[in-house]
């Protein structure tokens, strides 16, 4: 029995790839990617601000004019723009597709929104249905089943959670660098020592339980958390062991999560949820309401920081073409302003980013009008989103997933953008 | 058409001034044609009247504006008309309003003359106008003109930085002016002259802007809502005077009692400078409304208690103290003066329901002080008011209206009287003042309005009283304590509050159970007649007999019968099998369920032919007879089914052939004759009886969710009666944790999902405190769903009628309807929601037509609810699913399920046949309804045998009956006691197949029942078992994220304080801010999850995920709430056990005891023994000085209110890290022994057998 199927055969299945699952000969068209880095950007990006700039507006004056905030500039692909706040990025957007045409009809309500993007469906009262992160576990697993295939650096929720494909298809979460991964980083108080001799302690309960009996394999998989606990994997998460100047060329506390998540996928981890909520730099995150506005372009620039640290890494490391980085928001934002300059929600025009990942980049996908309030060309819908991702993850989305016995298509309806293949 | 009536028609009551030039609308019914209404108009509505207002008379009317941009327009009438003011003319305006709902920052037109079309040459054409300024919560009075000059329009704005408040009372305003003089402004507010302020442009000598502009009432700026007027207006008035102030004083008259202090507070200059927006308005205050002492009925107050009076029926529509004397709702005792909540309102059977609110409470006794100069500490969410002997003493004002960023700092000043004095927690407001007794009795009465109105379309905060108290400190001390008519005084500090609130709640909940009861009995006849019914149906209905016991096979009561029969008939089948053959279930069976059975099983099979039986097999399909032929390869269709090449022939369809191998494997078991059994090779020896300690546990963890407590062992050991464990089971079943073990099953059954941020995803109400109370109440089962599918009580409060939301849900009762099928009817319908489900034969009208009977009404099927059949047919092959229904079709209510009861039945039995729900209620609960009571019986024996009679309580289409006369015996025995729970539970409890020793390699309980397999604890068991075993107190953030309860009720529930597993729910952290984590309660909910717990529950779940993953063991031994489990505190149980333990050799006993409800081996006691005997004399530290840091200051907390201020994060970071830590270790333990103690709680909580049961 080989250590994979060893893992499978014990529930382990976190930890490792699902033989009858794993992809291959996949319908229709098929990436080439081996990971996902996907970002969270919680709130809603205004694409006005930053991937899909327009005419400058002016958001204080007393007739308040509509539009973005903060000039454009040039990117490497000819023709496509950003916001001045996305130097770094600009100079890369040739590895780059800002999806400009991302539209649902979802506004007033982030979980519920958060929820859509992060499942790719509308809820029912009938299943809970699994996100982005879980489909890909559940049908890729871990490229190294010795380590987690779906890990989280962000809050636990419903959204981000396996659904219906159930516990083996779920992340381990860690909500900051510094703490480490829950239940695997041992508590600061417990030294190595102790950890031995509360071992050694537990060793001496019971004697052994009958071979192939729920304590058994209980047993078992405490063995199984006791290694991840180690260093073996732990060892992923010490940013310490990076080069000071690649620490720096990612930024702060989500430059951070971004140079961890390359770790972890070095690591073998197949898809990697980084959120980007740091929300005390102005108030509310990306959601960025009245005052909550005026500071937006430090999170802008935060995230280009990030995301070029990210892109500049993996292409010297040689894993941009196997890591497809995406950059994902519940909703954009509308050009008109409010009472204090800030902006609310739009669902029906917005960009989500993909980047790396061996897909054929042009820069930008998809045409919204002159203030980004409508799609008018190439619109992209989120099970068309999913579709796309789930498919440069060379994940087949002709194959249903299977709710208990009631087969659910993997995406609703959803056809990958052909362009980028 | 508005009739002509006089322009200058002067009405009202007051004397006059300039009569003759002073244009006035009084609203009084009469038409005028000189006034256009447009948009929300509404005139002939209540104005202020006698006896309130004596000015005006009985019936005077006014004219209300739906601040929407309703106006009356007033044409001008040209050059020089009464309406244009030049410099020098004078200016008076004065009008009642009575404002809706204040919108801070609104400008609200209450008359003007120009200004009214933004889009003209001349949009700034303001002559003059009255209005009100919204700052803070007060309505400001506010005069406003333009001038031209030679930099553009300049703006003269005077506005005062005080006013009313939202008290929805009547007000009159008024101001004067003399154009070109500045210094001549003048402003009234009920008759009392207000200071103010020129701001924007300041004060001119310039003459306004005059043209022919008419005159706007109630809007400006061509109908700009935050400029329109929201309320009642009367009685304008506009002379072309100085009014005299006097008379401006007189006009104004009420009899009601004084609401401001003295007078509106003069503040200093507008604080309001710059743009005509809400900016700058912190310094403006709300004027503190004075509290009268209310008339009180003395002779009610027995001494010695605190009466507390609820009054309900107040409705007030704006946050003030009530005017005249309320009727008393409700009325009960308490001790003292302290109150964390009243009791719960009940309503039909005893079901929660909501107070009226805001509502009033009082609180009133007799209390005896010594003489002196003592100090008095008023606390409230609400305002509150505290009055001894008549005089009010002190008061604190009502909440602040909703803000969403408050600052962290508000918080550094606080409120600390000195010793040990107990800060405000959050969301109270208090006050203290010093009061002197010449000793003896005093009448103390306490008032407070629970609740806060937001608006009056009927937003409200949750009526929370917080810490809602009046405590005393005594000339001379430090101390305090709470107010009391009673000799023993409760001490007021946090310790003494803990103790205080843990009684009252104690206390309130017997009060609730007795309301409960109460209510339960006015329906008591109908009840009593569906008893009678069922007895009379148990007597018309053949009964299902009780096997004779067959021999040597072991007995407790009749369960053990039919299952001794079970395994007899099992072993005649198994004699016939052949050996040497194909091994059916090993070999054959796995083909058919990888590749048959999907279609081939259930109620609906493909072809009607089953698979899953060998009865099935051999009857075969409607196409060509038997599938199989025993003994005969050539002719049983189901091997040229495999073989075939065609593609419309070959079997399975869809492209995935058998292969070779398998067929063969068929070929030959054919061929040997198709030898098929019932079950697979099943163990028919049965173990003995489990040992004393073994039961204990057992029992314990399937009545109440947590191992017996050390004390619980030693009196069942010592127990040497011979039915000591009949007796201790029915010591379990009325045991009150009871319900807090099967809550959870039931929220988890009936798909309970509330969620404390904002209700999303298919959120219920939190109907959980019902289900919770109906177990506590040991409800009759059929009362308990009856009472759940009227859906009755307040969804906010935790009634069924919560169980009728599904937030964002296209069609909640279709949702609910396909929970009442899995829960209460063991029918799957979760396909068709939305089409005819593919392996079951519900169809999406037989849901809908449920959900039409819990809507009482026809429900419409959604197009998101619906399949395309178009879409289906695409791939050429018929479709897996079909829709019967289309898009748009409209089903009325009516019951679906005819072979399971009639309509009949429901005219007969149900409380009003004519309402759908009860008529749904009845036909679901009757005993005719035989599929109900076992259902029920069915899932009670599933949680204690491990697996159901009917393995999947939820779907019996698609599940084997393992023993239907045990099933139907038990259904009947239920229906017998009256539905009630406890007499079946107590039947298998007591049985021997329960009480069987467990077979540890048995990874399912066979459907023999020969033995028990080892059941892991349930997520729920296994956290609460960690903290009852260790002794460790439950402790975590109040389940909200609107703790000082700021936020609208219909956004934000709180799940209160949790102390078992069951009260978590998700902490809804998807807006993944740092600042909203709860991070202790996500602590013990990572555990939860980790063991198949679901922090979100929109759909109904029976069976979790049980299966070991990696998770469990990492969360349980590294994670935050393993910590707190197993650091030695000053308040973790093993510290006092520690501190008492006379050896380590006992010390080790009693912690496997407590931790594994078992004695050590002898090879166990010697390891942790030795362990625990190292250091084990010098363990205890002589030095207990407890470090206490000075000076004292409130922890920060965190709400919805302050989360984004950039501090929020910061303190919610340092709570998760202090979560993480954990409490610090004792003192009283030294260290180096301390952690082995702590290694052996961590070893003993952390080992598989903790898990099993």
């Amino acid at each position: 029995m080989d250590r994979r199927s060893f893992l499978t055969a014990l529930g382990l299945a976190p930890f490792a790839a699902s033989p009858l699952l794993a992809s291959s000969g996949a319908a229709g068209v098929k990436g080439k990617a081996e990971h996902c880095i996907f970002i969270w950007l919680g709130g809603g990006m205004s694409q006005a601000d930053t991937f899909d700039p327009k005419v400058l507006g002016d958001n204080k004056s007393t007739t308040k004019k509509r539009g973005s905030l903060y000039p454009s500039i040039e990117t490497s692909v000819s023709g496509v723009r950003l916001s001045e706040h996305l130097p770094r990025t600009a100079k890369l957007m040739e590895h780059v597709t800002a999806v400009r045409s991302v539209n649902h009809k979802v506004i007033d309500e982030h979980a519920f929104a958060t929820n859509l993007v992060h499942t790719g469906r509308m809820i029912s009262g009938n299943a809970i249905y699994p996100s982005i992160g879980s489909m890909i576990a559940h049908r890729r697993g871990a490229a190294d089943p010795s380590v987690p295939a779906y890990m989280l650096i962000g809050y636990p929720n419903v959204s981000r959670g396996p659904g219906f494909l159930g516990i083996k298809d779920g992340y381990i979460y860690l909500v900051d660098t510094e703490t480490g991964p829950n239940g695997f980083t041992t508590p600061s108080d417990v030294d190595p020592a102790q950890k031995i001799r509360r071992q050694e302690l537990l060793d001496a309960l019971g004697g052994t339980a009958p071979e192939g009996s729920a304590l058994a394999e209980y047993a078992q998989a405490q063995h199984e958390a006791f290694r991840l606990a180690g260093p073996s994997f732990m060892r992923h998460f010490d940013l310490k062991k990076e080069a000071a100047d690649t620490r720096l060329s990612y930024g702060g506390e989500f430059g951070q999560r971004c140079l961890l998540a390359r770790r972890l996928i070095q690591g073998g981890v197949r898809f990697v949820e980084v959120s980007h909520n740091l929300n005390f730099i102005n108030g509310a995150g990306w959601d960025a309401h009245n005052e909550a506005i005026d500071n937006q372009h430090i999170l802008i620039h935060e995230l280009d920081h990030a995301l070029a640290g990210l892109i500049e890494d993996l292409k010297r490391t040689g894993m941009l073409d196997k890591t497809l980085v995406v950059i994902a928001t519940e909703f954009g934002r509308p050009p008109e302003f409010d009472a204090k300059g800030g902006r609310g929600h739009q669902g029906t025009a917005f960009s989500m980013i993909l980047a790396g990942g061996g897909l054929k980049h042009c820069g930008a996908y998809g045409l919204t009008d002159d203030f980004s309030k409508t799609v008018v060309k190439d619109p992209v819908s989120i099970p068309d989103f999913h579709a796309t991702i789930l498919a440069a993850m060379q994940v087949d989305t002709s194959k249903d997933l299977m709710a208990g016995g009631r087969p659910v298509p993997i995406t609703d309806g959803g056809k990958p953008i052909a362009k980028l293949f | 058409m508005r009739k002509i009536l006089p322009f200058f028609f002067a009405l009202g009551c007051a004397s006059l001034v300039s009569a003759q030039t002073t244009p006035a609308f009084s609203f009084n019914g009469e038409a005028r044609e000189d006034l256009t209404p447009v948009g929300g108009v509404k005139m002939k509505q209540p104005g202020p009247r006698r006896p309130d207002y004596p000015r005006f008379d009985q019936k005077n009317l006014a004219a209300t504006f739906d601040g929407k941009g309703a106006h009356l327009v007033v044409k001008d009438t040209g050059e020089n008309s009464v309406f244009d003011f030049k410099n020098s003319d004078a200016i008076t305006l004065e009008a009642w309003v009575k404002p809706d709902g204040l919108r801070k920052g609104e400008n609200a037109y209450v008359i003007g003359k120009g200004r009214d079309d933004p889009k003209s040459a001349t949009p700034s054409n303001q002559n003059w106008a009255l209005r009100l300024r919204v700052l803070y919560d007060t309505a400001c009075l506010n005069f406003l003109f333009a001038t031209p000059s030679v930099k553009g329009i300049q703006w003269h704005r005077w506005t005062t930085p005080t006013g009313f408040a939202n008290d929805g009372r009547w007000h009159h305003v008024a101001v004067r002016y003399e154009f070109g003089k500045p210094e001549s402004i003048g402003g009234w507010i009920d008759g009392i002259e207000i200071k103010g302020s020129w701001d924007m442009d300041g004060p001119t000598t310039d003459a306004p802007v005059v043209d022919d502009a008419p005159v706007w009432i109630g809007s400006s700026m061509g109908g700009l809502a935050n400029s329109s007027f929201r309320g009642a207006i009367d009685d304008i008035r506009l002379h072309r005077t100085l009014v005299p102030s006097k008379e401006i004083a007189e006009r104004f008259a009420t009899t009601l009692p004084s609401v401001t202090k003295a007078e509106i507070a003069q503040v200093g200059a507008s604080p309001n400078a710059g743009n005509d927006s809400a900016s700058g308005v912190k310094t403006a205050k709300a004027p503190v409304v004075i509290r009268k002492a209310p008339k009180v009925d003395w002779t009610t107050v027995t001494h010695g208690q605190v009466r507390v009076e609820l009054c309900e029926d107040w409705k007030p529509t704006a946050n003030i103290w009530p005017e005249k004397a309320l009727t008393v709702t409700d009325s009960y005792a308490a001790p003292a003066f302290g109150f964390a909540r009243v009791p719960e309102k009940y309503v039909d059977t005893g079901v929660r329901d909501e107070r009226g609110h805001p509502y009033l409470l009082r609180a009133l006794a007799t209390v005896k002080l010594p003489a002196g100069k003592h100090r008095l500490l008023l606390r409230g969410r609400g305002a509150s008011a505290l009055f001894i002997d008549g005089n009010l003493q002190v008061q604190t004002p009502f909440p602040p209206a909703g803000t969403d960023n408050k600052p962290i700092k508000d918080q550094d000043s606080f409120l600390d009287l000195g010793g040990d004095f107990r800060f405000a927690p959050p969301g109270n407001r208090e006050a203290w003042v010093e009061f002197e007794s010449k000793g003896g009795e005093h009448r103390i009465s306490l008032e407070s309005v629970v609740g806060f109105i937001f608006n009056t379309k009927g937003a409200r905060r949750r009526p929370e009283l917080g810490e809602t108290i009046a405590a005393i400190s005594l000339a001379g001390r430090t101390d305090w304590q709470l107010l009391t008519p009673s000799a023993e005084s409760p001490n007021y500090n946090d310790a003494g509050w803990t103790a205080y609130a843990a009684e009252e709640e104690n206390r309130l909940g017997k009060i609730d159970a007795a309301a409960r009861a109460a209510a339960r009995a006015r329906q008591g006849d109908y009840w009593q007649k569906r008893r009678e019914a069922a007895q009379q149906w148990l007597a018309q209905t053949p009964e299902t007999p009780v096997p004779a016991l067959a021999a040597n096979f072991p007995a407790n009561n009749p369960i053990d019968h039919f299952i001794a029969q079970k395994v007899v008939a099992y072993q005649g089948q198994v004699k016939a099998v052949k050996t040497g053959g194909v091994d059916f279930y090993a070999k054959v069976f796995p083909i058919f369920e990888a590749n048959c059975l999907e279609c081939h099983q259930g109620g609906k099979p493909k072809g009607k032919l089953h698979l899953d039986t060998r009865a099935g097999a051999l009857k075969g399909g409607k196409s060509e007879g038997a599938a199989i032929v025993p003994g005969d390869t050539v002719k049983s269709p189901l091997l040229t089914r495999v073989r075939s090449n065609d593609p419309d022939e070959v079997m399975p369809p869809k492209s995935h052939r058998l292969t070779a191998t398998d067929i063969a494997t068929i070929e030959q078991w054919i061929k040997e004759g198709a030898v098929w059994p019932d079950y697979r090779t099943l163990p028919t020896t049965f173990n003995p009886l489990t040992e004393d300690l073994v039961f204990l546990r057992r029992v314990t963890l399937d009545t109440i969710g947590v191992p017996p407590s050390l004390a619980e062992i030693v009196a069942f050991t010592a127990d040497a009666s011979s039915d000591k464990r009949a007796k201790t089971i029915d010591r379990l079943l009325h045991d009150p944790r009871a319900a807090d073990h099967w809550t959870g099953y039931w929220q988890d059954v009936l798909a309970e999902n509330p969620n404390i941020l904002n209700p999303t995803l298919n959120n219920s109400g939190p109907f959980r405190w019902w289900i919770y109370e109906s177990l506590a109440d040991h409800k009759p089962l059929d009362l308990m769903v009856t009472e759940l599918l009227r859906l009755k009580g307040a969804a906010a409060a935790g009634g069924p009628a919560g169980f009728g939301i599904a937030s964002q849900n296209d069609v909640p009762m279709a949702a609910k309807a396909t929970i009442v099928t899995t829960a209460f009817l063991g029918m799957e319908t979760k396909c068709a929601r939305c089409h005819d489900a593919p392996a079951h034969t519900a169809k999406q009208e037989q849901v809908f037509a449920l959900a039409a009977l819990l809507a009482t009404k026809a429900v419409k099927v959604p197009l998101t609810s619906s399949v395309s059949m178009a879409k289906l047919r695409e791939g050429g092959r018929k479709p897996l699913i079909e829709v019967t229904l289309e898009p748009g079709a409209s089903v009325e209510p009516h019951w679906p399920f005819p072979e399971l009861s009639t309509e009949s039945v429901a005219d007969e039995l149900a409380l009003d046949p004519k309402d759908p729900r009860d008529r749904l209620a009845t036909l679901v609960t009757a005993p005719q309804n035989e599929r109900f009571a076992q259902v029920m019986a069915n899932r009670l024996w599933a949680r204690l045998m491990g697996r159901g009679l009917v393995e999947q309580p939820w779907d019996w289409e698609r599940s084997k009956n393992s023993h239907p006369e045990l099933l139907r015996w038990l259904g009947r025995e239920l229906v017998r006691s009256g539905y009630d729970a406890d007499h079946v539970l107590r039947l298998i409890l007591n049985s021997h197949a329960y009480q069987r020793a467990t077979e540890p390699t048995l990874r399912q309980t066979s459907p023999l029942f020969a033995s028990p397999a080892p059941r892991r604890l349930s997520a729920e068991q296994v956290v609460d078992s960690m903290f009852a075993t260790t002794g460790k107190p439950f402790r975590t953030e109040e389940a909200s994220l609107d703790i000082d309860s700021i936020r609208e009720q219909a956004n934000s529930v709180t799940l209160g304080q949790p102390r078992r597993a069951w009260m978590l729910t998700s902490t809804s952290n998807e807006r993944d801010r740092p600042a909203l984590a709860l991070p202790r309660i996500q602590a013990v909910c990572d555990v939860l999850a980790a063991f198949g717990w679901r922090a979100s529950r929109p759909d109904p779940v029976t069976d979790r995920e049980s299966a070991a993953n990696s998770l469990q063991p990492a969360i349980l031994s590294n994670g935050t709430m393993g910590t707190w489990v197993t650091r030695l505190s000053d308040d973790h149980g093993v510290t006092a056990m520690a501190l008492e333990a006379k050896s380590s050799d006992a010390l080790t006993d009693a912690l496997f005891l407590r931790l594994l409800s078992r004695h050590p081996t002898a090879a166990e006691q010697k390891k942790y023994s030795g362990y625990l005997g190292e250091g084990f004399a010098g363990r205890l530290l002589t030095s207990s000085s407890k470090a206490v840091a000075f000076p004292r200051k409130p922890d920060y907390y965190v709400s919805w209110s302050n989360h984004l201020n950039d501090r929020a994060t910061t303190v919610r970071m340092q709570q998760e890290a202090a979560a993480r830590r954990g409490d610090p270790p004792t003192n009283q333990l030294q260290d180096e022994w301390r952690r082995r103690a702590e290694d052996v709680v961590w070893a003993l909580v952390n080992s598989p057998e903790f898990l099993y049961n």
